[in-house]
């Protein structure tokens, strides 16, 4: 077992709102946020403008929050959904919350999105919030770090009942046919929690959900894990990265696929045989190479999934594997 | 007798003891000692040397917190007792999260270390609108005022903050310091703030310095 290193979260904008898209297509911001129709245009114009391989929504962090009885100010141009006073005030407020109905309200409305623009053919990315978030949305989060050292087996409970409501959510995305599901809790980084309580989160939720993840997905999602998520799992001991070979795009004549991958166990079927040597001048985008690995690996994570038009110039994708 | 107990109200604060402070606190104030060297050289002292384990990466987030819940359960007993013109005294500094965002961890730390260090914290909370950081500050008199912001959509209303307090004739009375994720001293400089801060702990050290406080 290493050390659990930090991954700098590197603000960029690189997962802004297309604000000039959402101008060209005359949708009204809070909308996007709360109306499937508007939701799924400004993700496919978001998509389209940035030549990406998929479209992303929903385009906050709130929804899940919201759909546990969170209070939301839905925002404006200059600033997107947030929270606003806390519904909770102690922990054992945080055992009354609801489960999630996703037949109503906020979260319905971004399942019907993904199912829209899955009838359009577009490939989906949907961001879903891990524990640290939600909760922080919910309650104080002073109050939150405070009972992870002072109440840890208390928090254990909410963890797990919080983390049931996200398989949930995760399950209910896969039904709409999503097929990317970012996963992140920056809330709840190494940087925030220190070295020895994002283990214990680690050993005492992380691995477990998204064991569980694992099995009610059965890759028919790839999961795309925030790498602050990634390298708690693997600093603890949890899991590694597991290299793969990707195939190469033909960029000068349109996107064949050129050749496979040396190994070739895992993108199977795309002419074997020609070179293993990854030719020079040739890349595949992160978004690309994550496409190419849906169905064929359950969780992947070497970068911010923002960055999907960072160029693999070595061909390597690394899937995350869980012990 | 005096310096056990106060190196307990220190230990215990460091060591997120809150009860041992609590007892240690009442012990002290029960032996008639003077309250001010109670909070300074015990409480405040274990809460600097919790910051200086922060900085060297030691503590995190939730142990200054802890710390903090300790030395507030020992001031909450002595801040009483204490002679009212030392409460006087202390430097005004409004603080809070501009308006569009509400991560306020790094602004709790920085508040908790300001206050550590004797000045009196106005905090403003999370999302707070720009005409409000301008209002506090003109109200209270203050001579520092903090923003932070984790989002590069919101930064920029700490740019028109600076500029407010310019139009109401008061930039000159307060020195402003600004942090969070995507601050840099090279956005403090473009936007005319005083100081920037990467953490809690050189927060005190530069607002010390801003206002020539020793």
């Amino acid at each position: 077992m290493g050390k659990i290193q930090d991954f700098p979260c590197a603000p960029d904008g690189a997962g802004d709102i297309g604000r000039e898209a959402v101008h060209r297509l005359h949708l009204a911001l809070p909308d996007i946020h709360r109306k499937a129709e508007p939701m799924a245009l400004a993700a496919q114009a978001c998509k389209d403008d940035k030549g990406a391989e998929f479209c992303v929504l929903p385009f906050c962090h709130t929804v899940e929050a919201e759909a546990m009885g969170g209070l939301i100010c839905y925002g404006d141009e200059i600033a997107g959904p947030r929270g606003k006073e806390y519904v909770c005030h102690t922990l054992e407020e945080l055992s009354d919350l609801p489960a999630i109905d996703f037949e109503k309200g906020r979260i319905h409305e971004v399942l019907l999105a993904c199912r829209l623009l899955k009838e359009e053919k577009e490939r989906v990315a949907l961001h879903i919030s891990g524990p640290f978030t939600i909760l922080n949305l919910l309650i104080d989060a002073g109050i939150v770090y405070r009972a992870m050292r002072k109440r840890p087996e208390f928090m254990k409970e909410v963890f797990g009942k919080v983390g049931n409501e996200i398989l949930r959510f995760m399950e209910a995305a896969r039904s709409c046919g999503v097929d990317i599901i970012s996963y992140a809790d920056s809330a709840g980084g190494v940087n925030i929690l220190g070295p020895k309580l994002a283990e214990q989160i680690v050993k005492d939720f992380t691995y477990g959900f998204l064991k569980q993840a694992e099995s009610r997905l059965e890759k028919k999602v790839l999961v795309h894990l925030c790498p602050k998520t990634v390298y708690a799992l693997i600093g603890a001991g949890y899991a590694r990265y597991e290299e793969i070979r990707l195939p190469a795009l033909e960029r000068d004549t349109g996107s064949t696929l050129m050749y496979a991958s040396q190994a070739g166990e895992l993108c199977p079927g795309r002419g074997a045989g020609e070179s293993a040597v990854w030719p020079s001048g040739h890349f595949v985008k992160y978004g690309e190479a994550c496409v190419e690995m849906i169905g064929k690996v359950q969780f992947a994570g070497q970068m911010c999934i923002k960055h999907a038009e960072h160029k693999l110039e070595n061909g390597r994708f690394q899937a995350v594997k869980l012990y | 007798m005096k310096e056990i107990l106060l190196k307990r109200l220190s230990d215990g604060v460091t060591e997120m003891e809150e009860e041992e402070v609590e007892q240690a606190a009442g012990e002290y104030l029960a032996a008639g000692y003077p309250v001010i060297d109670g909070i300074m050289k015990g409480l405040v002292d274990g809460m600097n040397r919790a910051g200086r384990l922060y900085e060297e990466e030691e503590y995190f987030v939730t142990d200054i917190l802890l710390c903090s819940d300790a030395m507030y359960a020992g001031l909450n007993l002595l801040k009483p007792h204490l002679p009212e013109t030392d409460e006087k005294n202390r430097v005004k500094c409004v603080i809070g999260v501009v308006e569009g965002d509400t991560h306020d961890i790094g602004k709790n730390l920085v508040k908790i270390m300001l206050e550590t260090a004797g000045f009196e914290m106005i905090d403003l909370g999370r999302d707070v609108t720009l005409s409000g950081f301008v209002e506090a500050v003109k109200e209270e008199g203050a001579k520092l005022l903090c923003m932070s912001s984790l989002m590069t959509t919101t930064m920029e209303g700490m740019e028109r903050v600076i500029r407010l307090l310019e139009e109401a004739g008061i930039r000159n009375q307060v020195k402003v310091m600004i942090g969070g994720g995507p601050v840099s001293q090279k956005f403090a400089d473009k936007i005319g703030a005083d100081a920037y801060s990467e953490n809690a702990v050189e927060a005190v050290r530069i607002a010390k310095q801003l206002l020539h406080i020793a």
